[in-house]
């Protein structure tokens, strides 16, 4: 893969407040990149400040191997798609989308109207030319923002929270929308979004960003299967933590967690690193069963009691307790023909398997 | 920043002309003109003596109230229907009663002045003036208040009503208390209003000035030219005391009710 | 909310009519009443203090007639559209500046501080500007004083261009809140998208921020241009023999002519010339902005 964007040392901050620490982050032609975290963890700053629209206090920018020191948001190869579209409201489609083209010598004018029409059929608003542009509705204006991005051709796209302002079928339509599109024209995509499911459901790799610094960059499966830290785990989806006693760490590593007991893991499930003393295990909820009556396994069990039972329609929830652990773990099972509901206060079994434990520091 | 000091030098020149009343209205000459020859009080201490001028000070500070008074009502009125279920027409009304904030002074000064002697022949009286400084402060009244009502939280009254008080007992203990900052905002600026207005009340003045109109037959005279500037200096410290004030208390209002201040009342 | 007969008002929307009656009433009263009196005027005669009603067009012949009016209408047109114009250019960048270059924290207070002067007396402000332009003015005797002329500058004083420097003074915080107004309404990431699109910052304040302004210069434009037609301290004060206007006229008739019709129906012409030429600006404006699209 070719490095496309790099950002070495970068530093940024506003007064006092150090927004952006220590980034670097190489990102590569033709991904589909995300920049997770929660609110005013920096993710979009660092997305404006690769855009143009903000320097960088310390560090560096480059793109295609250009420093972007000093070089403003008009004349870089990035296009950004705005939160809010930023659709020029005393234009008509066409014109929106054409509004790039102005200043580019090398485009004839006869070929505007096609590209035009062009960019729009590929974001399916072919026909929506001479539509006034506020009297669109929030999808519409989406793609009307994504059609005049693309027309120019950029080497980046940015997307700022683009599916935010969106209900969920809308959203749910438009991650598979972009995808589709990012295949189709080929270019890099850089996502921001607080969205841990629509990066996980998008991207090719994530930053996962807490108060201006990166987490963990990594694939989706590894964030969601090896997380570095606890809280990159709780940020996306859902994770169980239990106390456990590192006891040796080698190439093997040995640990006795409590409610479920003493086993042994390799080091690749500790990809924050391990090391001897208390530490904290994570399991995912569907990593975890509850053994109902008839059934049988040979996995590990442990003895525990139903705590709270919440229906989700296509899984069930179950919060439980087990001897020798304070909070209750959450389980999730799939709700399968032929399988009971527990209630609370029942008494069941619990499934685990410890090549679903993560070591955490 | 070039668009910074372009803005200053226009606030400069916005300004200029005021800044030099309190020069001249201390300086011991009878010419308006440099160089400056000294500090005096003498201006100052004329205007306590002149009886004319008293009168008319004594006016305008009565049709002042008044108009204060009225248009605030008219504006709370006005200001509460706007925050209110649309009717067909309403915003026809509305904008025909803020219709005198376009018009030019003269015009309503002639037409009341023809319907007041010509038509009704009504003597001309304090309160011709009143009923006109009424008609042209209300738009502002209602500009004010637009905003206090706006920024009321319509469910504060129905929570009122629901917890058992009658419409009128809702308006005076929940309403009135919340939109009070813009009630008296609506007063001092409808007051500074009519107490600097000249034209409507140049044409309609009856046998007793007020006191622009008192200036205005001053001004003939080079002589009392530093008088007219001691006046000017109190008149200007005056006004901008009161519209602090109201500044002041608007922005209190809108951070009580809990809005956000978008700056001025326009 | 329940089914309602069609053409029936709710109860809240009676409130809201009755609430609304008395200040439209008042208007209605001082307002519509005295206008169309003026109108009926115009088409009156008056002798001294007898007025005689029967219906002619005596007033307006005069007017069309004797060139003075015609010249003093032009005068006044031509006065209140070059004060326009310098006023609310001079005052767009004030109001951009306020509205982009200002933290949004201190906004009210700028606007506060342009405002103030508004606020005070008219009288005195027009005549504090006499007293500056003036022959023995201030800034006569202070050019001289500093040495910079040796005879004091006639120009500025009793003349049209007095007239309009005042005018443009008074008037400038009427220009400045329409546009600021408009100008805050402008969604600041259409700024950024422009650029990001590759226009330049001055590229984009005239293919973006200023055709969205648009609006409050229009409104901006109206509020100077209508009201200064009727202004009549200032040509009085400062315009001398040369830089009367209509409104001088209007009021001579009035009070020491004692010939209301005839300053009525000069009233009424001025009025109609104000509002043809602006409704010809308003829709001359829809129409550049509709062809843009």
């Amino acid at each position: 893969m070719k490095p496309l964007i790099e950002l070495t040392g970068v530093q940024k901050f506003y007064g006092d407040y150090h927004a952006l620490r220590d980034i670097d982050l190489t990102i590569n032609e033709g991904e589909f990149f995300s920049l997770l975290g929660p609110s005013g963890c920096g993710k979009t700053t660092l997305l404006r400040t690769i855009a143009g629209f903000e320097g960088v206090s310390e560090g560096s920018v480059m793109i295609g191997g250009k420093d972007m020191d000093g070089v403003s948001a008009n004349l870089r190869p990035t296009n950004m798609v705005f939160q809010s579209y930023a659709i020029f409201p005393h234009l008509t489609v066409a014109e929106n989308v054409a509004f790039g083209l102005r200043k580019r010598k090398d485009i004839a004018k006869s070929d505007r109207p096609a590209m035009v029409e062009d960019a729009l059929k590929m974001v399916g608003l072919a026909g929506y030319g001479d539509r006034a542009a506020h009297a669109l509705s929030g999808g519409q204006r989406q793609r009307v923002a994504l059609a005049r991005a693309l027309i120019l051709k950029p080497k980046v796209l940015l997307l700022d929270e683009p599916l935010s302002a969106l209900d969920k079928k809308m959203r749910e339509q438009m991650q598979v929308e972009l995808i589709r599109l990012q295949r189709h024209v080929g270019i890099t995509f850089i996502l921001v979004t607080h969205d841990q499911e629509e990066a996980l459901v998008m991207s090719d790799r994530i930053a996962v960003m807490f108060e201006g610094e990166i987490g963990q960059l990594d694939d989706p499966e590894t964030l969601y299967r090896r997380p570095k830290s606890k809280r990159v785990a709780e940020f996306i989806g859902k994770m169980n933590f239990l106390p456990a006693e590192v006891t040796s760490a080698s190439d093997v590593i040995a640990l006795d967690v409590a409610g479920l007991g003493k086993c042994e893991v390799p080091q690749e499930q500790a990809p924050g690193g391990a090391t001897v003393g208390s530490g904290v295990v994570g399991i995912r909820p569907e990593s975890l069963g509850i053994l109902f009556e008839g059934e049988t396994t040979d996995r590990q069990l442990v003895d525990a009691v139903v705590d709270e039972v919440v229906y989700y329609g296509d899984m069930t929830y179950y919060d439980v307790r087990i001897a020798g652990v304070e909070e209750p773990i959450t389980i999730s099972m799939k709700n399968m023909i032929g399988r009971p509901v527990l209630d609370k206060d029942d008494q069941t079994q619990v499934i685990w398997d410890a090549r679903a434990l993560v070591v955490m520091p | 920043m070039s668009l910074r000091f372009y803005t200053i030098a226009y606030l400069v020149f916005l300004y200029a002309p005021i800044m030099l009343l309190p020069i001249f209205a201390f300086n011991d000459a009878t010419i308006i003109a440099f160089p400056l020859s000294g500090f005096t009080t003498d201006w100052f201490g004329e205007l306590m003596t002149t009886k004319a001028l008293h009168d008319a000070v004594g006016n305008s500070l009565f049709i002042a109230l008044t108009t204060a008074a009225l248009s605030t009502c008219l504006g709370m009125c006005a200001a509460r229907a706007g925050a209110m279920p649309h009717f067909r027409f309403k915003a026809g009304i509305m904008g025909f009663v803020m219709l005198p904030l376009v018009l030019p002074e003269i015009i309503v000064a002639v037409s009341l002045l023809v319907v007041a002697v010509q038509i009704l022949g009504l003597g001309l009286s304090n309160w011709t003036i009143i009923a006109a400084h009424t008609l042209i402060c209300t738009p502002f009244s209602i500009a004010i208040l637009n905003g206090a009502f706006q920024n009321l939280d319509p469910s504060l009254e129905e929570a009122a009503l629901d917890l058992g008080e009658s419409r009128w007992s809702a308006f005076w203990s929940v309403i009135f208390p919340l939109v009070m900052p813009g009630v008296i905002s609506s007063f001092l600026i409808a007051f500074t209003i009519s107490l600097d207005e000249f034209i409507i009340a140049f044409f309609l003045t009856g046998a007793n000035p007020t006191m622009p109109v008192y200036i205005w037959s001053l001004l003939r005279f080079p002589a009392s030219l530093p008088v007219v500037m001691a006046l000017g200096t109190i008149l200007v410290a005056l006004s901008i005391l009161l519209l602090t004030i109201a500044e002041i208390l608007r922005r209190r209002g809108i951070a009580k009710a809990g809005g956000k201040d978008t700056g001025g009342f326009l | 909310m329940t089914a309602m007969a069609k053409g029936a008002l709710t109860a809240d929307q009676k409130r809201s009519m009755l609430l609304l009656a008395p200040p439209f009433a008042y208007a209605l009263l001082l307002l519509a009443v005295p206008l169309l009196a003026i109108v009926l005027f115009s088409f009156w005669t008056q002798d001294f203090i007898t007025l005689d009603t029967t219906f002619t067009l005596a007033n307006y012949q005069e007017i069309a007639e004797k060139p003075i009016y015609f010249a003093l209408l032009q005068r006044s047109l031509y006065v209140s559209g070059v004060v326009t114009l310098v006023t609310v250019l001079l005052a767009y960048p004030v109001a951009y500046f306020v509205s982009f270059h200002v933290h949004p924290s201190r906004k009210s207070i700028w606007l506060f501080l342009i405002t103030i002067p508004f606020w005070t007396s008219y009288l005195i402000r027009v005549f504090l500007w006499k007293v500056i332009l003036g022959y023995n003015g201030v800034i006569n005797t202070g050019l001289t004083q500093a040495g910079i002329i040796d005879e004091p500058l006639t120009f500025i004083l009793y003349n049209v261009n007095a007239v309009i420097i005042t005018l443009a003074h008074a008037f400038a915080p009427f220009a400045i809140l329409p546009i600021f107004v408009a100008l805050e309404k402008i969604d600041r990431s259409l700024l950024e998208a422009s650029q990001d699109l590759g226009e330049s910052k001055l590229s984009t304040f005239f293919r973006v921020t200023l055709p969205l302004s648009v609006p409050g210069v229009v409104a901006a434009v109206l509020i100077v241009f209508i009201p200064t037609i009727g202004d009549y301290v200032t040509p009085e004060l400062m315009g001398g023999a040369g830089g009367k206007l209509i409104a001088n006229m209007i009021q001579t008739q009035f009070l020491a002519l004692n010939n209301a019709p005839l300053g009525a129906a000069l009233a009424i012409v001025a009025m109609l010339s104000v509002t043809a030429i602006s409704l010809v600006f308003v829709l001359l404006n829809r129409k550049w902005l509709r062809g843009r699209a």
